[in-house]
């Protein structure tokens, strides 16, 4: 039996399954009413939602506790996507999926999509307080 | 308390090594129950998901195309795609927020709240904040 | 009336003859609806082929030895009816994910080191005196982590875990709820002795909760519950502000 044992959890599985619920949530929470109002009945005509005119959008755009609420709906899920379709590789008979180089894929990927959102929010819309 | 793997009998490691006929992992084990199948299509909703929120990234960046040029997306390929998306959404959100009810352990006057009951305020909270973002994504597009 | 009659088929392995294992048929009365898999092997052993091999002890649900898988689900062979199945054969087999030693009998090493591992016994910072008496616990207290001391060590949870069979390193089921069930017993301050174990790599966040251990628990542990809420709280202490880093 080893003595030479680590004191502390592995924290970096610690902090990505937090992500991962954390995103978890926050999709469960938002993502199907955009779905089910940006993507259905909107281009359906159904009703009129913001994005479908040009007006309407780039005024809620400027909006920055619109910009704030969008980084969190895209960016935070992201990480959530990552966690699940790594493990679901190694699920798949992929233990590749298990090593640093993965995760630095997986979640790297998830950290670019948090800064490409931040720059599409910042570059897009000009800030206009309500 | 240990850091180093444990001796794995799968490997013929351990002790009396080599023993044992070693177990492999069918491939197409998660087809082979229901149960293993369906929390596949669970972890897999994660992918739909991610390409319909880039998706929504492109709409906001289109927004920077001018007036003349703005043209949301609106093809039918487009709304075949969102139901599809709608209803990966829909299977992700049932089964998170149940499970939730699981993880989540609440005492009141010592005693732990049934998982159930954690669950319906999940499922409420769930309704709430459609209901609210839903009415800012109508009523600013008046 | 004619006498009913229903068929076992079990896997043999004899490690010095066989190059892998293999299924062999066994036709045998169906005497009594009571009957159970377990009768079935027995009968077989006694009065059919004596060299078929596999663990039993108490017959009745409460020793673990006697787990297999029964038709491809992971089951305590004294707690399957054959009358659920008759007509059907029933196809017996050893524990899915573990080593096959022969026949129906599995390699349980690995299980024994793990369930040790998360020492699964109650740790004091400091003994209380003789002469205080006994550990004093409420109803309550012991509520708290009854259901996680059910664990019979029948290993169908970790038959049933497929991140078991793709990663025998994972810690499992039944070894991380019972560390669940030390960690919250009032009378253990054992918690960060046993944390560098359950919050290793290989421990709780390698499960991505199927749930099937659950499922098949023959005594209602839900295991599944338990290494989620382990998962909770070892983050809850990393990362809140006021959190217990040590």
């Amino acid at each position: 039996m080893s003595t030479g044992a680590r004191q502390r959890p592995a924290l970096m599985h610690l902090y990505w399954w937090f992500l991962f619920s954390q995103g978890g949530v926050i999709a469960a929470l938002l993502i199907p009413v955009h779905v089910l109002i940006q993507g259905i009945l909107g281009p359906l005509g159904v009703v009129r939602v913001v994005d479908r005119h040009y007006d309407t959008w780039v005024q809620v755009l400027g909006n920055p506790i619109v910009k704030l609420y969008l980084l969190v709906l895209i960016a935070v899920p992201f990480f959530h996507f990552a966690h699940r379709l790594r493990y679901l590789l190694v699920d798949f008979g992929m233990p590749v999926a298990r090593t640093v180089p993965a995760q630095a894929v997986f979640y790297g990927g998830a950290v670019v999509v948090t800064l490409l959102t931040i720059w599409v929010l910042l570059t897009t819309a000009p800030l206009s307080l309500p | 308390m240990t850091a180093e793997p444990l001796p794995s009998p799968q490997r013929g490691e351990g002790q009396g090594e080599g023993r044992g006929y070693l177990w492999r992992m069918p491939a197409g084990w998660w087809t082979r129950k229901r149960h293993y199948f369906l929390y596949v299509v669970r972890e897999f909703t994660a992918l739909p998901l991610a390409l319909w929120l880039l998706w929504l990234l492109v709409e906001i960046k289109r927004a920077g195309d001018g007036p003349a040029r703005y043209s949301p997306h609106g093809s039918t390929a487009f709304v075949v795609f969102s139901v599809i998306v709608l209803l990966f959404a829909l299977y992700h959100s049932v089964t998170f927020l149940s499970l939730t009810g699981v993880i989540i352990r609440v005492k009141l006057f010592d005693r732990p709240l049934p998982s159930g009951l954690i669950s319906l305020a999940m499922f409420v909270l769930w309704a709430v904040a459609s209901v609210v973002i839903g009415f800012v994504l109508i009523w600013f597009g008046r | 009336m004619p006498e009913k009659r229903i068929t076992i088929k079990a896997t043999r392995y004899d490690p010095e003859k066989d190059e892998k294992p293999h299924l062999q048929s066994y036709e045998i009365p169906f005497y009594d609806e009571s009957m159970v898999v377990l009768d079935a092997l027995n009968y077989i052993k006694s009065d059919v082929d004596g060299s078929l091999s596999y663990r039993w002890s108490c017959r009745m649900g409460i020793c673990g030895s006697c787990g297999m898988m029964v038709n491809g689900t992971p089951k305590l062979t004294c707690n399957a009816f054959l009358r659920d199945y008759w007509p059907q054969a029933i196809v017996v087999e050893p524990l899915n994910n573990f080593p096959i030693i022969r026949d129906l009998v599995i390699d349980m090493e690995d299980f024994m080191h793990k369930l040790k591992s998360i020492k699964p016994w109650i740790i004091r910072k400091q003994e209380i005196p003789l002469g205080a008496g006994e550990h004093r616990q409420t109803n309550e207290q012991i509520d708290d982590f009854r259901q996680f001391s059910q664990c019979i060590n029948c290993m169908l949870c970790y038959a049933a875990c497929p991140v078991y069979g793709l990663n025998d390193e994972f810690l499992g089921p039944a070894a991380i709820a019972l560390a669940r069930r030390y960690n919250l017993d009032s009378r253990d301050q054992g918690l960060k002795q046993r944390l560098p174990v359950i919050g290793d790599s290989e421990g709780v966040w390698e499960c991505s909760f199927v749930g099937e251990c659950s499922v098949v628990c023959p005594k209602g542990v839900d295991p599944a519950k338990a290494i989620q809420q382990t998962k909770l709280d070892t983050t809850m202490r990393f990362v809140l502000p006021y959190g217990n880093r040590e």
